[in-house]
């Protein structure tokens, strides 16, 4: 079992450039979900009903679909429909179009619960338009919502794992492909999850960092 | 006389007019919460709103920099309209910002900026609104918390401060913008009582040094101590204006003089009303 | 899609909801008992379950299943995929209960349990009569919002070749050449199982929000 490290210490080109594809999908998949999300959440919010509707049914939906489905749907169910993905891209997109759901639902709720009067207090002061939300609204959102978008985006890196099932070549799939090739399931397998874990670790500590900025001002 | 349109009462002359309102109206829905409501006040003047709950003293004020916007009527801030562009078209965004920097307000929950230091409070619009030198704003805005007693705290974050602490910060803070005009909307309403001396303490040096300022206030002490004129308003209409120690000792009308019975104790903070009959 | 196609769809979702359930019913005791651990502070297992939580949380269940199913009969014992998957999903859910029944045990007035021991209650007594019952009134969305994130993990079990939905329904595609129809089953079979836990979840958080 020990030698088995050694074989995987051996494959360690593959183990990090499927480690290296993971970080890329994830960083990529995390950026858009945020800003498609926040553009999503004042529609989420809109005064017309059946946009504010329309918008809620597709976050609800997401949130109670399985995300293997709605990438296997993607990958395998699209080009029914004429649209051909390769695996790359039918990954990338099924991940962020899913957690650009839940992103829009957090800032929501972050937003809900952010006070009003400082921000008429902006405007009191002559903020207006990109300035107001730049230098007053965003500050103490970002703040409140670090935990959460922290924790979406350990999601994400979760959920990326499943994408080995597209043969997409990412975490996963190289210590599958390790294990298949050399019969070291164990070394593989348990690499691959002390890597996840350090993902989530460095994750966890920007959390941290920022929540100590939010706890000295709260 | 309509005395709900005062605007021209003053004997001060046009020029000396920093704040004119005129025919100011606001419906909530059903509800009626200004009535063509008109005053002026001159350079220096310290004016309190007065009157029972629900009488629309908050409103009128936050109409006064169109915080609210009102249904009808004119507000202009050293002879410019507010709200209105001379074309007689509703201001933008950016014409309403630009305004909006002449006049200074205070909140009655202090709205400091969360995410900035006490210091960084006073120095944000100047900076980044104003565009005002850093050399020079950050001078002022130390001059400034030293006059209200806060330079130690500078760099302190709102969260760790009193409420009294809060409200004289959000004092300096309007003071720093250098505003013609200084709006207060029950700025010690939300304090704990043994705090609210040292705010009025700020507010009354203010008025003494000839700020101009229009506060809405339940302190009849600090009216009747500071301001240069009282305006009672109940129900959306001024039903008395005067010098505070005639209205205070002798109201010329009934529904004044009703006030200021159940405000029985005014002068004490948090006096409670006596309720009236239907 | 015959009506066979759409009865081997219902059997993938029959043991999709059975190893759920296993899991679920698992790892709810044993989230509870690895909280207990860090919650009394007992010197060593108190931190191997601290650790345990942290990596389990951190790993996917995909690369979990994997490992077990593989490296567990390479160190000598021997399990099935169906064993996998539900010793897989059992030591991921009980990661996240921990930290729900965690949350529960730290908010926890410490008067109360001074008020049991001032009666005299000992530990044990204590723990069964007032602690319990009230941190599994407040774990209870917690737990339900887990539940439902367990769910909607279950179909990576056809990763190892436990006959689940969404392997019926990638068969069937490739055998009926029309890959989309069997997927919209699948998910019109999870996506109420998953509301209506979480509409449970809401109405629980709307229920206890209600002073009582």
């Amino acid at each position: 079992m020990i030698n088995g490290f050694g074989i995987v210490w051996a494959e360690r080109g593959l183990m990090l450039a499927g480690l290296a594809n993971t970080l890329l999908l994830s960083v990529l998949a995390g950026i858009c979900a945020l800003l498609l999300g926040a553009l999503l959440t004042p529609l989420l919010m809109h005064r017309a009903k059946p946009v504010a509707r329309s918008v809620r049914v597709f976050v609800d939906a997401a949130r109670c679909t399985p995300f293997l489905l709605f990438a296997y749907m993607v990958y395998y169910g699209l080009p029914s429909l004429g649209l051909r993905f390769d695996n790359w891209s039918a990954g990338l997109s099924a991940l962020i179009v899913y957690h650009t759901a839940y992103m829009a639902e957090i800032l929501r709720g972050a937003w809900a619960a952010q006070p009003r009067a400082p921000i008429e207090a902006g405007q009191a002061f002559g903020y207006h338009g990109l300035a107001l939300f730049r230098r007053i609204v965003l500050p103490p959102l970002a703040l409140a919502s670090a935990p959460v978008v922290g924790n979406q985006l350990i999601q994400i890196i979760k959920d990326s794992a499943f994408l080995t099932i597209i043969a997409l070549p990412e975490l996963t799939h190289a210590a599958s492909s390790i294990q298949s090739r050399h019969f070291v399931p164990f070394a593989a397998f348990i690499t691959a999850v002390l890597l996840y874990w350090a993902l989530c670790l460095v994750v966890e500590a920007g959390v941290s960092t920022v929540g100590r900025m939010a706890e000295a001002r709260r | 006389m309509n005395m709900n349109d005062i605007s021209d009462m003053s004997d001060m002359s046009q020029c000396r007019q920093v704040l004119s309102v005129s025919g100011l109206s606001k419906r909530f829905g059903s509800l009626q919460v200004l009535d063509g409501i008109g005053f002026s006040v001159a350079r220096g003047e310290t004016v309190c709103l007065l009157g029972p709950s629900g009488s629309g003293k908050s409103t009128l004020l936050r109409c006064i920099n169109w915080l609210e916007r009102p249904d009808s009527g004119h507000v202009l801030l050293d002879g410019r309209q507010i709200g209105v562009s001379s074309g007689g078209v509703v201001m933008n965004d950016r014409e309403l910002a630009l305004m909006r920097t002449r006049i200074g307000m205070v909140f009655q929950h202090f709205a400091l900026w969360p995410h900035l230091s006490v210091l960084q409070n006073v120095v944000e619009a100047p900076l980044h609104v104003q565009r005002r030198p850093k050399g020079e704003v950050m001078a002022e805005a130390e001059a400034l918390l030293r006059r209200v007693g806060l330079f130690d705290k500078r760099d302190v974050f709102p969260a760790r401060l009193s409420g009294g602490q809060k409200q004289r910060v959000g004092i300096a803070r309007a003071l720093a913008m250098k505003p013609a005009l200084l709006l207060f909307d029950e700025p010690t309403s939300a304090l704990d009582p043994e705090l609210v001396g040292e705010v009025l303490a700020v507010m009354r040096d203010l008025a003494r040094e000839g700020m101009t300022m229009v506060v809405v206030t339940h302190e009849m002490a600090f009216a009747r101590e500071a301001a240069s004129r009282v305006i009672f308003i109940d129900r959306g209409v001024i039903v008395e204006t005067g010098h505070p120690e005639a209205f205070f000792s002798a109201p010329s009308t009934e529904r004044a003089r009703q006030f200021l019975l159940r405000y029985a104790g005014a002068g004490l903070p948090n006096a409670a009303p006596v309720p009236t009959p239907p | 899609m015959s009506t066979a196609d759409v009865l081997a769809i219902f059997g993938g979702a029959l043991t999709t909801l059975l190893l759920s359930a296993a899991g679920i019913a698992l790892g709810l005791p044993i989230g509870l008992g690895l909280a207990l651990l860090r919650w009394a502070r007992v010197p060593l297992a108190g931190r191997a379950a601290a650790v345990y939580v942290s990596l389990l949380r951190a790993t996917p269940l995909v690369t979990l299943v994997l490992l077990l199913f593989f490296a567990l009969p390479n160190v000598g014992i021997a399990v099935g995929p169906i064993a996998a998957g539900v010793l897989a999903l059992t030591m991921n859910t009980s990661a996240f209960n921990c930290e729900v029944w965690r949350a529960s045990l730290m908010d926890f007035p410490k008067e109360q349990i001074e008020a049991a021991k001032s009666v005299g209650m000992r530990r044990a007594l204590r723990f069964r009569r007032i602690v319990m019952p009230q941190i599994v009134r407040t774990s209870l969305p917690g737990l339900i919002n887990e539940m439902s994130l367990l769910i909607k993990v279950t179909p990576v079990l056809a990763v190892v070749g436990v006959v689940d939905i969404t392997r019926a329904a990638v068969r069937i595609g490739a055998e009926t050449y029309e890959p989309l129809p069997p997927f919209f089953v699948a998910i019109a079979i999870y996506v109420p199982i998953v509301f209506a836990l979480v509409s449970l979840q809401r109405w629980i958080e709307r229920r206890q929000a209600i002073p009582t």
